[in-house]
């Protein structure tokens, strides 16, 4: 009995933190600026749903880039006369924007005393927002979106295992060179060849799809088992168009390392649900807001677990369906045509 | 001749009561872990079904708290096994949020389940109650947050009900097999101790002709034979002196 | 001693008996309990494996719903392969479709499984809609067979195959428990042969031979002794009787002659003159009469130590083994203090008490008399166990386990007292043989039963036990007898003084037998034994049970090797070299971790630290008679034996506190390793010290 009654007290202590900070904000809602680059998606559902959740009383002022960088300056000075209690940011773009890279700050134009939490940025230590994800060391914190490349290629081999793969990325863009440089590593521990393809350039150096699908079909006459689509902005534009319909005409499956690259018509691909992250934005949000731990010391972080999604349509195209382990955990696409069939793996 | 006898085989009997005691405890309790083993995990595979659906919904962006398909999701699965007397999702304050009850959705669960879970170190957790057992699972997000709990409530009766069963054969096989002991262990015994005993006897006997003047009908055998040896010629010796003195003073009239 | 040897021949025999009969119940239980395993556990396995089957189908028809053809589904093997990875005891997986063919399989296939999967009522099964499932046995397993339905339109039958020697391996994993109780049944048997027979048997015996001895001495005087009604007691009544009438002779003999002498003349008294003579030849030559009253007795009673004091030895070595599980259980976090050490904590205090205990309650149990200090101690013990038992949180744990190290060290304390006041220098050695024989049997029947009932009944049930056997303790105690011997000298003993301790502690050659080798002899024990074995063997998912056989391994050693040791190491080579080779062989055994993590390296490590422990135990102590006689002459043999024993415990104390450091530092493997190189380190320090001419063994003269 007394054991009960203590552990009863034990589990009340540890309760007590979060509801009384809860129950002191219930006061005045936490007031958040945010902005995002092409207007609403899932991550902001996500952040929202986080909220109602847990019963935390926010008010968040939304503003949309529009992918016109011009209104910036705009909402800077927004921020610097409402002075909200924390700014959200979406992607590398408008995170730069706000707060600047870590050598380069300049306190009269970026926000250094507000809190920001960016969101759905691929690489924040690339990119100079944070030096270390441990430990940001800044008044910014947040979430970055790519699943780590190892557990891209795992993935990719439990779908199907392979000796080979093949990708295509964009040299000027030290994000994809990066990555690609991740799965040579990678590769000379699980023991299999990568032959890594840049995308042609044009006379002004800038990048073109000239040339693509002929790659595309070199890379099958190597014997690649798998294309592999990094991070890749530009690759991302041109793969609907290009890039998937060379791989389909030679039928080799294409492996997505991001939800937008996933829509352009890869068999499978390991990503990060927009509203997971959303609602892992949000998380990191009440740590800053209700459990007052400072932005600096809050890792940036990416989530545990991440969704394969299978395009089943594209998966029969190819004759390759998902082996049957996968219908346990992966997101199971079948395109809106077809009749309901639940993406959420019911049974 | 007796009292020696009869202790050996108390002896006997004691510690064959401890072995055959112990080995009947162990198998009684082997056998009882391993059929609640079996049952738990039994249990767990239900469990994981479940799991796997909230995982899903989950990570297509529903919210925990509004998985509306929950309860009809926890009432078939329940029927699946009859041994499971019910399924409860609960949150980490212990609040039952879906159940195959819905009576019980909005109750708190016991602490005790709460315990159980955050003292596991893997996800799955399991706790007794007298006429129930529960085996659960930790639900954790896509960023390894525990979001909540399942647990599903399952008959003691079917686990209980088989250790009875096998634990009367096992105690009956005991007493008969420790009666065993008790009838052979002194037969076999007796083989032993007879050679003591007649050891014991052979001294006893010569011991009770020490003071015949005859020599001994020989050595026995026995691991005394030495010592009797030695009481004899001293005793002899003795006597042959009093003998003398004796002779001496009937030699004075 | 021809009455000693014959005794243990006997025991042996009877002992050797009594096991046959025991391994024959064994296994009459065990094949008993295999049909109860058999017969119950199958069907229990079948109902899981039908539950896993349809958590199987239920992926399979998702697949299917999803429009991928039944024959062309992908990785089904390795669904499988994951089913057999949580459910060991299933052997083989296989889907058929409607004709009975082999769609997908893995695993062992049991021979008949093809044409048992064409059977057409095990065809017919596709076509059941319900929830359904057969068992039957095929070859060596047990196939359970489901349908896969989809809707009404039949697909196939999943079969899952339970390999019938599953049962098998569970009892397998019961059989080394078995083991374990066998050995402790020997060592049982043995300690109650003596306990319900033999402290009789002997000391009959060996009055017996003293008699024999007494007579061949020419001592005919009579003893007015009782004696027991049993063989030997009639067998040396007869003597008794034998002797009284010799006397009887004598007596009427010597009568005879004084009266004749009385009245006789001096010509008859010249006559009886030869006769005088002879009965002064027999004067000279024997005794008659009768004896001295007899103070003895005293071996049979001696013998009447063991019982209580085995019984209350094996309380507290029931808890060797799961003592540190139990305080993790109860830890309360404490503030500076990490959880390692706090672990350790209890079972550090239990040594500091005993150590510091001693001293003072040998004096104690000298003014309140030998049998009550027991009593006192058992008491106190026993309300520790049940205390122990009882304990709500490391607190009042440690309160607890304040008590039962207070009756611990009064008990053994006072018992070694009994000992002492009832031996004399020559049969000293044998009475402490006696005392720590019944020590060494607990610590083999101790550990080994303890883990296996704290697996089975829980931590606080087991300390109950432990509880109940210091009750029995107290009950075995209570039929001592209540005379106490008063020592003639008469000077009590007392524990060492500051003093005493200060210069003994800077005495270089003292030190060196103390420092280098005793204490961390007795660290690496405690803090290996009692503290890194039991938790470590935990931490990697075994069992208390396998942390007992553990300890049981290194306490076998010990009573193997120790005997052997201690009279090799009066016969064969220098004392110190046994130190030093133990010393370095208890040193190297915890390196054997370096090699792998396995538990089965942890019985090589307890091996070689019990072999390490048992060569160096005995010599240990007759070095510090041997090298130290300069210090005994200064301050005396108690004194400086008192701080002998008084830094070798202390260092039992420090075993656990010196090991839980190393946790925190290098975690357990890295532990066992420093600790081992430590004394490694030792060892060979203590070689280097003792090598010069100084330690050569003392002349033949000085013993």
């Amino acid at each position: 009995m007394i054991r009960a009654l203590l552990a009863l007290f034990i589990v009340s202590l540890t309760l007590v933190g979060d509801g009384d900070a809860r129950a002191q904000a219930s006061t005045r809602p936490y007031r958040i600026y945010a902005i995002t680059f092409r207007g609403m998606t899932d991550v902001e559902k996500g952040f929202q749903d986080y909220f109602a959740a847990r019963r935390i009383p926010v008010q968040i002022t939304w503003r949309d880039l529009n992918r016109e960088n011009s209104r910036m300056s705009g909402f800077l000075e927004e921020i610097k006369r409402t002075k909200p209690d924390l700014v959200y940011t979406w992607g590398t773009s408008v995170t730069l924007g706000v707060v600047g890279t870590y050598d380069q700050v300049d306190p009269a134009v970026n926000i250094t005393d507000i809190p920001v939490v960016f969101t759905l940025v691929a690489a924040p230590v690339l990119a100079k927002i944070v030096r270390d994800l441990k430990n940001p060391g800044r008044n910014v914190t947040g979430v970055f979106h790519v699943a780590p490349t190892e557990a891209q290629i795992r993935a990719m081999a439990s779908y199907r295992p392979f000796k080979s793969i093949g990708i295509l990325y964009t040299p000027t863009e030290q994000n994809s060179v990066v990555v690609v440089e991740e799965v040579r590593e990678v590769s000379k521990r699980l023991g299999f060849t990568v032959i890594a393809k840049p995308l042609r350039l044009d006379a002004n150096k800038k990048v073109t799809a000239e040339g693509a699908p002929e790659m595309v079909r070199e890379l099958k006459q190597q014997n690649v088992e798998w294309l592999y689509l990094p991070p890749d902005s530009y690759l991302g534009t041109i793969a609907q168009k290009v890039v998937i319909p060379a791989a389909m005409a030679v039928g080799l499956p294409a492996f997505a390392s991001t939800e937008q690259l996933m829509e352009t018509g890869a068999v499978a691909g390991l990503v990060s649900r927009y509203h997971s992250i959303g609602q892992f934005t949000a998380y990191k949000a009440e740590q800053i807001l209700v459990n007052k731990v400072p932005p600096a010391k809050i890792p940036v972080e990416t989530l545990t677990r991440f969704a394969l999604q299978v395009r089943m349509d594209i998966a029969e195209q190819l004759k390759l369906p998902p082996p049957l382990p996968m219908f346990n955990y992966a997101e199971l696409i079948v395109p809106k045509p077809e009749p309901a069939q639940p993406a959420a793996a019911q049974k | 001749m007796g009292t020696i006898r009869v202790r050996f085989i108390i002896v006997a009997l004691v510690v064959s009561f401890f072995a055959v005691g112990m080995a009947a405890f162990l198998n009684y309790f082997k056998y009882k872990s391993t059929i609640s083993g079996i049952v738990k995990s039994r249990v767990l595979v239900i469990g994981r079904n479940v799991e796997n659906s909230v995982q899903a919904s989950l990570s297509v962006g529903m919210q925990f708290m509004e998985l509306g398909t929950m309860n009809a999701l926890l009432s078939r699965e329940k029927a699946s096994d009859r041994l499971i007397h019910g399924i409860d999702v609960f949150d980490q304050t212990g609040q039952v949020l879906y159940s195959t009850e819905r009576a019980r959705v909005g109750e708190k669960v016991s602490n005790s389940w709460i315990e159980a879970a955050a003292r596991s170190k893997t996800t799955e957790w399991g706790t007794e109650a007298p006429d129930e057992y529960v085996a659960g699972i930790s639900l954790k997000n896509n960023f390894d947050l525990t979001v909540g709990y399942l647990a599903l409530r399952y008959s003691a009766e079917e686990v209980d009900r088989a250790a009875k069963v096998a634990g009367r054969e096992i105690l009956l096989a005991s007493i008969f097999s420790f009666l065993g002991i008790a009838l052979v262990a002194p037969l076999a015994l007796i083989v032993v101790i007879r050679r003591f005993e007649r050891d014991l006897r052979a001294l006893e006997a010569a011991a009770s002709h020490l003071e015949d003047r005859n020599e001994p009908a020989g050595p026995t055998g026995s691991a005394f034979d030495t010592a009797i040896g030695n009481l004899r010629s001293s005793l002899r010796e003795a006597n042959v002196a009093l003998d003398d003195l004796r002779a001496k003073l009937d030699s004075v009239p | 001693m021809l009455e000693k040897n014959y005794l243990w021949r006997i025991y042996w025999r009877l002992a050797g008996v009594i096991m046959v009969c025991v391994v024959i119940a064994l296994a009459v239980v065990s094949f008993f309990s295999h049909r109860v395993f058999d017969r119950e556990l199958v069907p229990e396995t079948e109902q899981k494996a039908a539950t896993v089957g349809a958590s199987v189908r239920a992926l399979v028809l998702k697949a299917t719903s999803y429009g991928i053809d039944f024959s062309q589904l992908y990785g089904v093997e390795q669904t499988f392969a994951e089913v057999f990875e949580e459910n060991p005891e299933f052997a083989y997986m296989a889907i058929t479709n409607t004709e009975g063919n082999v769609l997908f399989a893995r695993g062992t296939e049991p021979i008949g499984a093809r044409s048992h999967f064409r059977n057409p009522v095990v065809l017919q099964i596709a076509h059941e809609t319900t929830e359904l499932s057969k068992a039957a046995r095929v070859g060596q397993q047990y196939i359970v067979s489901m349908p896969i339905n989809d809707d009404g339109k039949p697909l196939g039958v999943l079969h899952v195959g339970i390999d019938a020697a599953f049962v098998d391996h569970v009892l397998l994993e019961v059989l080394l428990d078995v083991v374990v109780v066998l050995v402790v049944s020997l060592f049982f048997t043995l300690e109650l042969l003596n306990f319900m027979a033999g402290a009789r048997l002997a000391s009959g015996l060996g009055e017996f031979a003293r008699q024999v001895d007494r007579m061949r001495s020419g001592d005919f005087t009579a003893t007015a002794r009782i004696r027991a009604n049993d063989e030997i007691g009639r067998l040396l009544r007869r003597i008794d009787s034998a002797i009284d009438h010799l006397n009887v002779r004598y007596e009427f003999l010597v009568g005879e002659l004084q009266d004749k002498l009385r009245t006789a003349t001096a010509q008859r008294r010249e006559a009886l003159k030869p006769a005088q003579d002879a009965l002064e030849g027999i004067s000279k030559r024997l005794r008659f009469g009768s004896a001295p009253e007899a103070t003895d007795g005293d071996e049979m009673n001696l013998n009447r130590i063991r019982a209580p004091l085995f019984a209350f030895i094996l309380a507290e070595e029931l808890t060797r083994s799961f003592l540190p599980s139990y305080v993790n259980q109860l830890i309360v976090a404490i503030p500076g203090i990490s959880p390692q050490v706090v672990i350790g904590l209890p079972i550090m205090l239990f040594m500091l008490i005993v150590a510091l205990g001693q001293p003072y309650l040998g004096s104690w149990s000298e003014r309140v008399g030998r049998r009550k200090a027991m009593l006192v101690g058992a008491i106190v013990a026993t309300i520790g166990f049940a205390g122990t038992a009882l304990a709500y949180n490391l607190y009042d744990l440690i309160l607890w386990r304040s008590l039962c190290a207070l009756g611990y060290a009064m008990v053994f304390v006072a018992a070694q007292g009994y000992v002492l006041d009832r031996t004399g220098h020559q049969n000293r050695a044998q009475g402490f043989a006696l005392f720590i024989g019944a020590i060494m049997v607990a610590t083999v029947c101790g550990p080994s039963i303890g883990g296996i009932l704290a697996d089975n009944i829980g931590y606080r049930l087991s300390f109950g036990v432990s509880a109940l056997m210091s009750l029995f303790s107290i009950l075995a105690i209570m039929r001592l007898p209540t005379t106490e011997v008063v020592l003639p000298t008469g000077k009590p003993t007392r524990g060492p003084r500051m003093r005493e301790i200060m210069a003994l502690i800077v005495n270089r050659r003292f030190m060196t037998l103390t420092g280098l080798a005793a204490m961390p002899a007795k660290v690496i024990l405690t803090g290996v034994c009692f503290y890194l074995v039991p938790l470590y063997i935990v931490s990697i998912g075994n069992t208390s049970a396998m942390a007992g056989r553990m300890l049981m391994v290194y306490a076998v050693m010990m009573v193997l090797i120790v005997p052997l040791s201690a009279s090799l190491s009066d016969a064969t080579m220098r004392r110190d070299r046994y130190v030093s080779v133990g010393l370095i062989i208890s040193g190297l055994s915890g390196l054997l971790l370096l090699l792998s993590d396995s538990f089965l390296v942890l019985f090589g490590v307890v091996f070689l630290l019990g072999l390490g422990q048992a060569l160096s135990i005995a010599a240990q102590s007759a070095l510090v008679a041997e090298h130290c006689q300069e210090e005994i002459r200064i301050y005396g043999n108690d004194a400086v034996y008192g701080v002998y024993r008084l830094l070798e415990r202390l260092g039992n104390a420090l075993g656990p506190l010196i090991a839980s450091l190393l946790v925190i530092l290098w975690g357990y493997q890295g532990s066992f390793v420093a600790l081992s190189a430590l004394v490694l380190f030792c060892g060979i320090a203590f070689t280097i010290a003792t090598h010069g001419s100084e330690w050569q063994p003392a002349a033949p003269a000085h013993s």
